[in-house]
């Protein structure tokens, strides 16, 4: 491990479990752990899984000025993001969206918690806190000064996901009927921090302050739980423990990848990066008004955005078995013909998933979906490519690593059938 | 991961630097990947395996594995023809990852059977993993 290498609280954990280990975000973290990948994904889509996601950067910010800085620089309107109303982001609630530049490039996503009145909450991806506490700073020029704190390495986060995870951790909360009760998809409850940021009171059976947020980065039901760092160690064996009937397994950053791709949900500085935010899969984080051609705010990037949606185009894909290619300088994407498209951004393999006939269907799908009675995925290679013009859903590319090529097929979504936003209710 | 003091290297097989191994049975020779492959791979999704009577000299690539982690190239450890191919591997790549050594992938008949004798053994291989 290079020397200028961080870790997590649970990094000796992983390193004592021999995880397969990699550089991430400026962070060594376990890819897998000796169950593998393939199981640990299956895992998140039939049981439950446990990831470290303590290398993810916490920003709280604190004041009467904060909305309107969050205006000027988040995507979102937070004025009109909740529901199908349209309503404002209220405490308990949270949104995903990006943080664009002034050339309306994606200088990370994340999701913005609001936990009290005049206090927010905004996880970024790692390494991010720093420089997206700089960016909130420059452009932090109201009065009285919104007071914003960069938590970087200062809170302990992991998800639990899977079909299972409510059973399992009602199983450690106190009063876990009242946690779970209206806890509907981007909500959250309780504070990591009770001294200084709002929220609460949720607790772990042993009365340590945790906050659940029905999120997650999996696209399957599930929570993101925060904790100060000197209780990480303790959740994640309670979460463990209390999951054994359900053999939840910890899962590494592999699954993660595979679970996110199938879920059609893009990894900050490769899907999504210092290019214009247009013509992709999340548009729908940009302020659209009913009609979607103008915006409902001013903020950072709007004029570079002039509210169009042009090419180049990111687009989801999937292949017809679970061969991927190898993304390098020589690989990109074709027509049929041979003449190049554009680059490939992500490729992995979502190993829930296989096609029946030209259906794709999921280990998750009911058997009224297609699914057969004895379904035994192979996997199906999926990924994002960026294309010079907009591909319809259906369309055949090919993709190449310079040596080998792959046919896949343009698609408006890739896995069917996740549980992210099944109803609380019906997974307890 | 393993560490290099728990991987399975048998004797009597021949191992390349690309961590493939190749096995002497008869006239032929089948050819897999090492324990150590297997372990830094990850789990096996897929094999691609050459056609039965195709050539190759030693070091052409005649496959590959995919991994959840990447795609790999397979190299052949010594010159020849492909006799069989291992086509249980179509159904159960993760074949390779429970057994590398019973989960032979191709069969040659070598064409420079003193190719052979290049290889490392399982002891100087070790001494490579452990650089």
């Amino acid at each position: 491990m290079s020397q200028d290498m961080k870790t997590t609280p649970l990094h000796g954990w992983h390193a004592q479990k021999n995880a397969n280990m990699a550089a991430f975000g400026g962070y060594e973290m376990p890819l897998w752990y000796p169950s593998g990948a393939k199981a640990e994904h299956l895992a998140v889509i039939t049981g439950a899984g446990l990831f470290d996601t303590s290398h993810m950067a916490v920003l709280t910010l604190h004041g009467p000025t904060v909305r309107a800085l969050l205006q000027r620089c988040f995507s979102k309107d937070l004025e009109r993001c909740l529901g199908p109303k349209k309503t404002p982001l209220i405490a308990g609630r949270c949104a995903y969206g990006v943080f664009l530049n002034s050339a309306a490039g994606v200088i990370d996503d994340a999701i913005v918690y609001q936990c009290g009145d005049q206090d927010y909450m905004i996880v970024v991806n790692a390494s991010m806190g720093g420089p997206i506490a700089a960016h909130l700073r420059q452009h932090n020029r109201e009065e009285p000064a919104a007071v914003i704190h960069d938590l970087t390495d200062k809170v302990g986060k992991m998800d639990i996901q899977g079909p299972a995870a409510a059973r399992i951790l009602g199983r450690i909360l106190n009063n876990p009927a009242g946690v779970f009760e209206k806890m509907i998809y981007f909500s959250f409850k309780g504070t990591f921090d009770p001294q200084n940021l709002p929220g609460g009171p949720v607790e772990l059976i042993d009365s340590t302050p945790v906050m659940v947020s029905r999120t997650g980065y999996t696209g399957e039901f599930g929570f993101e739980l925060f904790v100060a760092p000197e209780y990480i160690e303790k959740l994640w064996h309670l979460l463990l423990s209390a999951g054994e009937a359900e053999s939840i397994l910890p899962c590494g950053l592999a699954s993660r990848d595979s679970l996110r791709a199938g879920a059609g949900l893009p990894l900050s500085h490769q899907d999504i990066g210092p290019w214009v935010f247009s013509c992709n899969p999340w548009t729908f984080v940009l302020p659209w008004d009913e009609a979607g051609t103008t915006f409902t705010k001013e903020f950072l990037g709007a004029p570079a955005l002039q509210a169009t949606d042009t090419p180049p185009c990111t687009l989801p894909f999937a292949g017809f078995d679970p061969r991927k290619i190898t993304i390098s300088d020589k690989s990109l994407v074709t027509d049929l013909n041979g003449t190049p498209l554009g680059s490939i951004l992500t490729c992995t393999t979502d190993m829930a998933i296989d096609r029946v006939g030209a259906t794709i269907v999921s280990l998750a799908s009911p058997a009224a979906s297609g699914r057969p009675e004895s379904f035994v995925p192979r996997g199906l290679c999926c990924g994002f490519v960026r294309v010079e013009r907009l591909l319809p859903a259906g369309t055949e590319v090919l993709l190449t690593d310079g040596k080998r090529k792959l046919k896949v097929e343009i698609r408006d979504d890739i896995r069917p059938d996740r549980t992210a936003r099944k109803p609380m209710q019906s997974m307890l | 991961m393993k560490e290099v003091e728990e991987l399975n290297l048998p004797d009597g097989l021949g191992y390349t630097d690309d961590h493939e191994w190749a096995q002497i049975t008869g006239a032929t020779v089948r050819i897999g990947v090492s324990d150590y492959a297997q372990d830094q791979l990850g789990d096996i999704v897929f094999v691609e395996l050459p056609a039965i009577g195709d050539t190759f000299a030693k070091g052409d690539e005649f496959g590959t594995l995919e991994s959840v982690k990447a795609v790999s190239e397979l190299y052949m450890p010594m010159s020849g023809t492909v006799m069989a191919v291992n086509t249980a591997l179509t159904d159960a790549p993760e074949l390779i990852n429970q057994d590398p050594y019973a989960a032979w992938i191709i069969e040659i008949t070598p064409s420079a059977s003193s190719e052979y004798a290049q290889l490392h053994t399982a002891a100087s291989y070790l001494d490579l993993l452990k650089g």
